[in-house]
């Protein structure tokens, strides 16, 4: 929107001589907006290509190893299988708890990067990690002091930690092609 | 009361001096010069390397928050994307990847990183996201970027 209106203005600004054109409001810089002229005949051809080699290599399991960027806790990672990651401070899930993480913003493969805006596509990419092991961090001290003022404290304190390992990250779905009725497969009826 | 040894058995007993000492002696054990053997530089040195400890923590995010902004330019400079577009370019296109991450894609994923600075500069262009004043990098030497007249 903003663009087109910059190109009237710019238009407009050009076709006349060149008092008239300072006299209009200078809200927008003379300089054309760069364009393309998109065929979106040809565009939507070039994108179908693209999803449907991907899917290709997703059937043939081609793809390799994937990796995947998860949101959990607030924090993102970069996990791939087999990875061990940690996650800090209180956090429910217990040892041996099998989870899945369903918040993934990114996916990558061999030849292809699926970026979810902000999440990818629900139920496209299954996540799986283990709980293996829920302790406690080292112990940090806290300690302040103030010089000469006779200010002086102490505080220990050790952060939950839970270790999570990925068991399996694989694309199940098929991209660009979700299902009609999402969200069923985390509800309990 | 528990006690290891005869030794231990007798200080037991007196006044906690000693076990008070030992605490401060235990963590400047390797420490260098007299502030290892003398109580009053000892103690000294254990405060102070403590305070250094506590602000440390905060400190080391920073750090790695700077890190990662480094790390994020030079992927984008590669690309010739300013990093102030680019993240702005990315959070219009609702993709809320954070510092870490990027930077992360940017050391190991680069054909990733690539495809993310891509889809900046083609947000960049329709929405006309210009870098801020005064942070333009003129010209950025790269490999292939000096040729031979």
């Amino acid at each position: 929107m903003a663009g087109a209106l910059r190109k009237i203005f710019a238009t407009f600004a050009r076709s006349y001589p060149k008092p008239v054109a300072q006299l209009l409001p200078r809200l927008y810089s003379n300089v054309p907006t760069p364009y393309e002229i998109v065929d979106a005949q040809e565009e939507r051809k070039t994108y179908q290509d693209v999803i449907d080699k991907v899917n290709r290599q997703v059937a043939q399991a081609k793809q390799g190893r994937l990796f995947a960027v998860v949101h959990i806790q607030g924090k993102q990672v970069k996990v791939t299988e087999g990875d061990v990651f940690v996650v800090e401070g209180y956090w429910p899930p217990g040892a041996g708890d099998r989870i899945s993480l369903d918040k993934v913003l990114l996916v990558g493969g061999r030849d292809f990067t699926l970026v979810g805006r902000p999440l990818v596509q629900r139920g496209l990419v299954q996540v799986e990690a283990t709980v293996i092991e829920e302790t406690l961090s080292h112990t940090k001290t806290h300690f302040k002091k103030k010089r000469r003022k006779q200010y002086m404290r102490i505080n220990f304190m050790r952060v939950p930690q839970t270790m999570l390992r990925v068991n399996r990250i694989e694309i199940v779905g098929e991209v660009n092609h979700p299902s009609d009725v999402t969200g069923l497969e985390t509800r309990v009826f | 009361m528990v006690f290891t040894s005869v030794a231990n058995f007798v200080r037991s007993r007196g006044p906690d001096e000693f076990w008070r000492k030992r605490k401060i002696f235990k963590m400047a054990a390797h420490y260098i010069g007299r502030s290892r053997n003398c109580y009053s530089l000892a103690i000294r040195s254990v405060h102070r390397a403590l305070v250094f400890a506590t602000k440390g923590r905060a400190l080391k995010k920073q750090d790695l928050a700077n890190l990662w902004v480094t790390r994020i330019t030079a992927g984008c400079e590669q690309h010739d994307v300013n990093y102030h577009v680019f993240r702005e370019s990315l959070s219009r296109s609702n993709i809320m990847l954070n510092r870490k991450s990027l930077a992360d894609l940017a050391c190991w994923e680069p054909f990733t990183f690539k495809a993310l600075t891509d889809i900046a500069q083609k947000r960049a262009l329709e929405e006309g996201i210009a870098p801020p004043k005064g942070n333009k990098v003129l010209f950025v030497p790269k490999r292939g970027s000096q040729k031979k007249t």
